[in-house]
């Protein structure tokens, strides 16, 4: 692969993670004039401008091998996000939302720390049961939706059936942000490159984890 | 008697029947589409929508100029009024809406019920003293709502102008130049002219970044999902001194709402008595004027408050491809 072609596909695939995700005055004008669609529309605009779980998803990707993996391991994580998200709304639970970003950031953090080998490496030992891990991220990345979520004006008739819409339109945009990213990845894999590929970019991801950490906690103390 | 005024004051915030102009966000971006909703009920909850004809002045007020919004934009969803508009340029923006009057009739105990749920106390004693607890009520009322909103990072004078409804608040500060641990002085006008020694109760609903949250299922009002991500208020009653002006304590980042209610025996004819009810809100941030992301809910990269999303992006763009050539040159 060229070197050029390598930083097309870079280039594509990085701003699918770093694009914005949250709760604007246009989704609210959006979600109030728009019906439960509209509810699916900011669901899916949310995961796919969602660049903290779109890091984690790749970290996850990364890792697995084959087809049926991806679909084993994205179906554990869809449960979990879709238990809290929908759960904790309804419920109207929630947490301060730079806390849950805060831990969403370590789930970036653990999962490139992971593929690195960082567990054989500094406490050597496996790492935990992945699907397992997954699972209780998905929980609580579908906390940090629910509160997103929550912030909304979201009104009181069809309450329930908006929590799913929004749920829906999240599963969309998870799958729609999931295909350039796996398909960089799977491309990659059969290249001499992908070792360098695989370190630089898991490597980012425990830079960017510990980033975004340190980020939500100071402005959480700090009020932003 | 304290103990009795706070159980009022505590009623009157879950029962009473104010009107209030919210946003989801008081600090807004320049030229961008945002919404104002307007609540019939109480702060937390909107009991109806509002239909056009009964408005008799939609209004915003920036940059010196005071616009009458065209009704037809507002819509209704779930009893709450909405207006979508787009916000002009940068500077401190007030909205306001005045309702027609309308009539109402009420039994004497029903008009009684209402005095003491909407804390119009200074009636429920004149009632008492003259005798008239057992008379009906043909009530003509009318509201005046107004709300304060910051657009982009330049405060302006708005915040101040008088929009000429029978009763109003004005803050004699910019509340968007304040952040807590200051005082806000806000002047009632009634007829234009200040109003002294009325009851006016102020609201707060704190973010849950500054509190735990204590959910609206704890309210008479059950399974109420229609708030902002905040805590409850802590409502105050406090009369405004000789020069109508009362001071609200700014102690935390949150949203803040005054409202009162000016009711008098009518001599007109087929009425017993006229109210005119006022409402406003603002928020308090940290003292930032500019529009970040503690307000937005938005506590994303791309905050305004943070780090500017597009440095986030190139860095880590940078960061990557350093890396991969790093990498790539080790092996």
């Amino acid at each position: 692969m060229q070197l050029k072609t390598k930083i097309l596909l870079f280039v594509l695939i990085i701003p699918i993670v770093l694009l914005a995700h949250g709760v604007s005055p246009e989704d609210q004008a959006i979600l109030n004039n728009g019906g439960l669609i509209s509810y699916i529309l900011v669901g899916a605009k949310h995961m796919v401008t969602g660049y903290d779980h779109l890091l984690f998803l790749a970290g996850v990707i990364f890792y697995i091998k084959g087809f049926r993996d991806i679909i084993t391991f994205i179906t554990a994580f869809t449960i979990g996000h879709s238990i809290t998200l929908i759960g904790a709304t309804y419920l109207g639970i929630k947490a301060d939302e730079h806390l849950i970003d805060a831990v969403i950031a370590l789930s970036v953090l653990y999962k490139g720390f992971e593929n690195l080998g960082g567990f054989e490496k500094l406490f050597k030992s496996s790492s935990p049961n992945l699907l397992m891990m997954v699972f209780i991220f998905g929980l609580i990345h579908g906390f940090g939706l629910s509160t997103r979520l929550q912030s909304f004006d979201l009104g009181q008739n069809q309450f329930l059936a908006k929590i799913i819409c929004f749920n829906i339109g999240v599963e969309l945009g998870q799958i729609v942000a999931l295909i350039p990213i796996i398909f960089v990845i799977i491309k990659w894999q059969k290249m001499k490159s992908y070792d360098a590929f695989y370190k630089a970019v898991n490597t980012y991801l425990v830079i960017a984890g510990i980033g975004l950490f340190i980020f939500q906690i100071y402005s959480f103390f700090n009020g932003h | 008697m304290k103990k009795l005024l706070l159980v009022i004051i505590a009623y009157c915030a879950l029962t009473s029947h104010d009107m209030f102009l919210k946003l989801s966000t008081y600090f807004l971006e320049p030229n961008k589409p945002a919404v104002i909703s307007l609540y019939n009920g109480t702060f937390e909850k909107s009991d109806n929508v509002i239909s056009r004809d009964r408005m008799a002045d939609v209004s915003l007020q920036g940059q010196g100029v005071r616009t009458a919004v065209d009704t037809s934009q507002w819509s209704g969803k779930d009893s709450i009024t909405l207006l979508n508009f787009t916000t002009g340029t940068a500077g401190t923006w007030v909205a306001g809406v005045s309702i027609k009057p309308r009539l109402i009739e009420m039994k004497a105990q029903a008009f009684n019920d209402y005095l003491v749920h909407d804390g119009v106390l200074e009636m429920l004693q004149w009632r008492k003293d003259n005798n008239a607890t057992e008379k009906d009520a043909i009530e003509q009322y009318a509201k005046h709502v107004k709300t304060i909103f910051q657009v982009g990072d330049k405060t302006s004078e708005d915040y101040k102008t008088i929009f000429g409804y029978p009763i109003e608040f004005i803050p004699l500060e910019n509340p968007y130049d304040l952040h807590p641990g200051h005082d806000l002085k806000v002047q009632l006008l009634w007829q234009g002219k200040p109003l002294p020694n009325h009851l006016v109760y102020i609201g707060k609903s704190v973010r849950d970044h500054d509190h735990s949250h204590d959910h609206a299922h704890d309210h008479a009002h059950t399974h109420d999902h229609n708030h902002e991500g905040h805590t409850h208020d802590n409502v105050n009653g406090l009369r405004t001194d000789s020069l109508g002006i009362v001071k609200v304590t700014i102690d935390q980042t949150g949203v803040y709402y005054l409202r009162t209610i000016h009711l008098i025996n009518s001599e007109k004819e087929g009425l017993t008595h006229e109210s005119n009810w006022a409402t406003l809100t603002f928020e308090v941030g940290d003292g930032h004027t500019h529009s970040h992301s503690h307000h937005t809910h938005d506590h994303s990269i791309d905050s305004e408050g943070g780090i500017p999303l597009y440095i986030f992006g190139i860095v880590s763009l940078i960061l990557v491809i350093g890396l991969y050539f790093w990498f790539n040159k080790k092996k």
